[in-house]
């Protein structure tokens, strides 16, 4: 587990100050000058929008390094992000309805828990863009969720042990707050 | 700073001294609104964009990481009431509007998708759209706000608040929502109640007993209830072995846990999204300025990645504290 | 082979007039809102610095009134709330904070060889914060000073007629400074490394804020939702530890220690890093496992998050999650032994120089080495049922929070001193000092696991007289520390106007911070350093210059 800790790239040749995921030799700086490959959008834009962004801003001489090649990070596409709201609907009216169906004592809070679970996944990984986005900061997150799970389970499991002593306390007295 | 920084040479020479003057920014985010060192928007200490702005990132995860962590506390203790006194759980989501809280679940699924979407109209530089959607985002925030508020409300008028000031106006059996689920145990609850006040009545006056209205202690002229008449009331706490009266209906033993619970849960949480909302304002003035492009949109993206953690906490704070079956 | 960090300064300019991060902004207004992750360290060191001088008053006023059993300069609730404040300062003020924010922020970018931390204006909002949990805290003091003990168990600090609430919320507005300091290291030492700093060419005092760092982070907001809850329940009692309203006053303990026994890995592990430093320059001798070291680090932040049960064993927890607590607070001391070890294999068969920061560094490795074992002592089940609660345990956390972090502190506060301040202190003063303060420490804490094993119990008022003479032992002790600390503040304070001018690099250490001035200019270095060595290399490349009184490359070296 001290491996997730682990910070990435640990053993890797000498990195550039970008934080890319790409190898570079240990040279000072790169040319700040170097043609800025272009960024461009995957959809038509306003002319007003294209002319702003052609705007000069110092160029940093850092081609985009993602993937798909978009600037500093990758551009979630429209249709993506609406069939992730679609999906994330129907689940709600999903979870909703399925609180009419007696599953059980624990059955409907197992499923309404992964339920819950899968929306929060599409809105983890789409939404939040984790898919997209570098291995650490999966396994960050998977770690602080790790922890809560440790958590919770220890003290539930503790509190389950001496459970007995404290119906024995609640049965023998009157626990009610003043009226 | 910035003759010292390691830029190359020829940038140097762009650049001057310290600094050209900056242009004048509103707005202090972590990474710098004064440029004039690297370009707009780049803060002195980092060398390129894509440094700034994965460092923003990273730092927001990081931020998101230790939200995470906070509630956790509160979801521990829920879960720990909710193992030990189920019954208590049961009785309380009956006071609890499934429709508002559905709403208010739609409600920020469709800000999340606002915020996600801004993130890509600032990275296209699409400025228009941008202000529309943080607009949306922030509409949408404040709605959620506002049927919270009216929840609350409704709450406080009913008597169902937190600790000693736990005092419910109604009985769980008279609320629509349980006579709805529950109509016979409804009844039933109706008819040992008024079972008990008459009992009340016949011993302060003993004399005024008339025949055929008395009833026995416990099972009385009452033919034995029926599976649906008496199970919701036990799961409840109503009557049985975890209410808080033995002699008639009434409410488990430490009801008011659950909306101790309830309020402080969702009251951190909607302090969260009063938050979120005053980053989102100050965005929006940002927005209209134009300050966003492909080169410097970190501040968009860290918002919404913040935003999409609130709604992330209320996909399951709903199910547990609304959907108990 | 090649000399440390080819391309930066070397041989600094010697005077002080010229411009550093000190002279370089002048009036209160430049350092209160500074974005010099320098400046901010140089704050927090004074800050916290008062901090334990204030903490240290309480000490000495507990352990004056415990000379005698019974009254001997105070009541019994106003002894409740003096072990209350000096702990709560102590921990929550003092060391928490202590070396990361303070030493840390000064040092970590410079031995990175970057321009600042990642965010400047969260580490300045991190001072801030500190401020004001500190005025809360202080502001417990003047209304009501608590007196719970820095624990805030419940049902007693929900009850209680004493002003917890501003101490609590202090408590939790100091969390998120310290969140804040953890976030901004762990974002700098991913995203700002110069070329050629990879991670394992890291200084071993980064891994070890890194590894704080991310206990920071991952903790600290469970004390923050703790602490809000106990506030919550005190204020609107809805029940959530008070066993009559039905709730469950374990859990309060389940929730504090799942942050404050990481937090002692947050006290320790950044000591850990500065012996690091230390003991291989003072050696003249590269350090022994490095990525051993590097690595153990990172375990034990992450161990630490599995043991805090090993501080309820007596308070109701089911033995089943006794015995898992026990169980892995043994593996614990394995990274931690790993470390001792290759610090001493470190200094074997090297040249051994008895500066005043290696003396600290000799006396934390006795110190901590039994603080550390008596904690073995006390993971055992059975033996701290008996343990629990008594002086034994007050001694283990002392001889490893006074004799481990405070001990590394003065010595990296010493080490580091003519970087930060451009001054040498006296090293005979240094050395008479640590001398005092080792001596202080056993002398008031050997006698206490003594006191412990013989049934004296802790945080108590009056005790059986058989104890008085290990308690005016301990308390003679107690006085000797308190010199020490005066004395070492007296000839520190005195250097600032009258200490020699160091030279850039005084002890010949290799890392980046000694490559650029004392103290250093304002932006850190005139190029970005370009780093093809390791941390604790080359240190044959250096040698002596007498004019100086400081290190510099052998001229003989071929090497560019």
């Amino acid at each position: 587990m001290a491996d997730s800790d682990k910070p990435e790239n640990a053993d890797k040749e000498p990195k550039s100050m970008q934080g890319s995921s790409e190898e570079q030799p240990p040279e000072p700086r790169e040319d700040a000058t170097a043609p800025n490959p272009k960024l461009e959008p995957t959809e038509q834009d306003e002319p007003e929008e294209a002319a702003r962004r052609d705007a000069p801003l110092v160029a940093d001489g850092h081609s985009g390094h993602d993937s798909h090649g978009h600037g500093l990070a990758h551009t979630m596409p429209i249709w993506m992000l609406v069939s992730v709201l679609a999906a994330l609907m129907g689940l709600t009216i999903l979870t909703v309805s399925v609180t009419s169906f007696d599953l059980g004592s624990q059955g409907n809070l197992v499923v309404a828990m992964v339920i819950a679970t899968i929306k929060a996944a599409l809105v983890v990984t789409f939404f939040m863009h984790l898919f997209w986005d570098k291995k650490f900061h999966l396994i960050l997150f998977m770690t602080a969720l790790l922890f809560v799970v440790l958590f919770l389970a220890m003290s539930i499991t503790d509190r389950g042990e001496y459970q007995r002593n404290i119906d024995l306390y609640q049965s023998t007295t009157s626990t009610t707050p003043s009226k | 700073m910035s003759e010292s920084t390691s830029q190359s040479a020829t940038t140097a020479a762009q650049k001057g001294g310290h600094g050209a003057p900056a242009p004048a920014h509103g707005g202090h985010d972590a990474h710098g609104a004064h440029g004039g060192h690297g370009g707009p928007h780049l803060a002195h200490h980092f060398d390129t964009y894509q440094q700034q702005f994965d460092a923003g990132k990273l730092g927001i995860w990081l931020f998101l990481l230790t939200e995470v962590l906070f509630f956790s506390g509160l979801f521990c203790a829920y879960t720990v009431y909710r193992g030990m006194h189920p019954e208590v759980f049961v009785y309380a989501h009956y006071f609890l509007n499934t429709t508002m809280g559905a709403i208010n679940t739609c409600v920020l699924l469709i800000s999340s998708l606002t915020a996600a979407w801004s993130v890509r109209n600032a990275q296209l530089a699409q400025r228009k759209l941008l202000v529309l959607n943080i607009v949306i985002t922030i509409a949408c925030a404040c709605t959620f706000m506002v049927v919270k508020f009216f929840e609350y409300e409704h709450k406080f008028h009913d008597g169902l608040l937190p600790g000693p000031a736990f005092h419910p106006t109604e009985q769980v059996w008279e609320l629509e929502s349980f006579k709805h689920k529950h109509p016979e145990a409804a009844e039933y609850a109706e008819k040992l109640t008024k079972a008990a006040e008459e009992k009340d009545k016949a011993k302060a006056a003993p004399v005024a007993v008339a025949a055929g209205s008395t009833v026995a202690p416990e099972t009385g002229v009452f033919e034995k209830p029926t599976e649906e008449q008496i199970e919701p009331l036990i799961k409840a706490g109503v009557i049985g072995p975890m209410a808080e009266d033995p002699t008639r209906p009434s409410k488990p033993r430490n009801a008011h846990v659950f909306f101790g619970i309830y309020f402080f849960m969702t009251g951190l949480h909607g302090i969260h999204v009063l938050g979120g909302i005053g980053v989102f304002i100050w965005l929006l003035l940002r927005a209209n300025k134009g300050e966003f492009g492909p080169k410097y949109f970190g501040p968009i993206d860290y918002a919404a990645l913040y935003w999409h953690l609130v709604d992330l906490i209320w996909i399951y704070l709903f199910p547990l504290l609304y959907l108990i079956h | 082979m090649a000399s440390p960090s080819a391309t930066a300064d070397v041989v600094a300019p010697r005077s002080s007039s010229s411009d550093n991060y000190l002279t370089h902004d002048k009036g209160v207004l430049s350092w209160i809102f500074t974005l010099d992750h320098k400046r901010i360290g140089v704050m927090y060191l004074c800050s916290v610095l008062f901090a334990f001088a204030l903490g240290g008053l309480f000490a000495l006023l507990v352990r004056t009134e415990l000379l005698s059993p019974g009254h001997t300069i105070m009541d019994h609730d106003t002894y409740n709330q003096m072990f209350t404040l000096h702990g709560a300062i102590m921990v929550f003020l003092v060391i928490i904070p202590g070396i990361p924010a303070a030493l840390g922020n000064i040092i970590m970018p410079l031995q990175l060889g970057a321009k600042d931390v990642a965010f400047p204006r969260m580490n300045l909002a991190s001072y801030h914060l500190w401020i004001v949990g500190a005025l809360f805290m202080l502001s417990s003091l003047a209304i009501n000073a608590v007196d719970t003990g820095w624990t805030f168990y419940t049902p007693y600090s929900t009850t209680t007629s004493t002003a917890v609430v501003p101490a609590a919320f202090g408590a939790f507005i100091l969390g998120f400074s310290s969140i804040f300091t953890g976030l901004n290291f762990i974002v700098t030492m991913h995203k700002m490394r110069p070329p050629g700093m990879t991670w394992f060419r890291l200084p071993l005092f980064c891994w070890a804020l890194y590894s704080t760092a991310l206990i920071q982070v991952l903790a600290t907001p469970v004390i923050g939702i703790t602490l809000l809850m106990m506030i919550i329940e005190r204020t609107v009692h809805i029940g959530i530890f008070d066993p009559t309203l039905g709730g469950d006053p374990v859990l309060f303990q389940h929730f504090f220690w799942f942050y404050s026994h990481p937090a002692v890995y947050i006290m320790i592990v950044p000591a850990f890093g500065v012996i690091g430093e230390i003991i291989p320059v003072f050696s003249r001798k590269r350090i022994f496992g490095y990525k051993f070291i590097a690595i153990s680090s990172l375990a034990i932040a992450f161990l630490g998050f599995l043991v805090w049960g090993h501080h309820m064993f007596v308070s109701g927890q089911s033995v089943l999650a006794g015995t898992i607590f026990s169980a892995i607070t043994f593996l614990i001391a394995i990274p931690t032994a790993i470390k001792v070890f290759n610090w001493i294999t470190t200094m074997y068969k090297g040249v051994i120089h008895l500066d005043t920061p290696m003396l600290y560094a000799l006396a934390f490795l006795w110190v901590f080495t039994i603080g550390g074992l008596t904690g073995v002592f006390l993971a055992v089940m059975s033996v701290d049922v008996h343990l629990h609660d008594t002086y034994f345990v007050v001694a283990h956390f002392h001889y490893v929070m006074m004799g481990g972090a405070i001990t590394a502190f003065m010595g990296g506060l010493h080490y580091w001193w003519p970087k930060f301040t451009g001054k040498m202190y006296p090293e005979k003063a240094g050395r008479i000092g640590a001398t005092l303060v080792f001596l202080g420490l056993n002398v008031t804490f050997f006698p206490q696991f003594i006191l412990g094993s013989r049934g004296m119990p802790r945080r108590y008022y009056n005790y059986l007289p058989e104890f008085q003479p290990l308690h005016v032992l301990s308390t003679l002790g107690a006085y000797t520390l308190g010199i020490g600390f005066l004395l070492t503040a007296f000839y520190l304070w005195k250097s600032l106007k009258n200490g020699k001018t160091a030279a850039a690099n005084p002890w010949g250490g290799a890392t980046l911070e000694w490559q650029c001035s004392s103290p250093p200019p304002y932006y850190n270095f005139h190029k970005a350093p370009v780093v093809s060595a390791g941390p604790y290399d080359g240190y044959e490349n250096l040698m002596y210059d007498e004019a100086i009184g400081g290190y510099i490359p052998r001229k003989s070296s071929s090497s560019t």
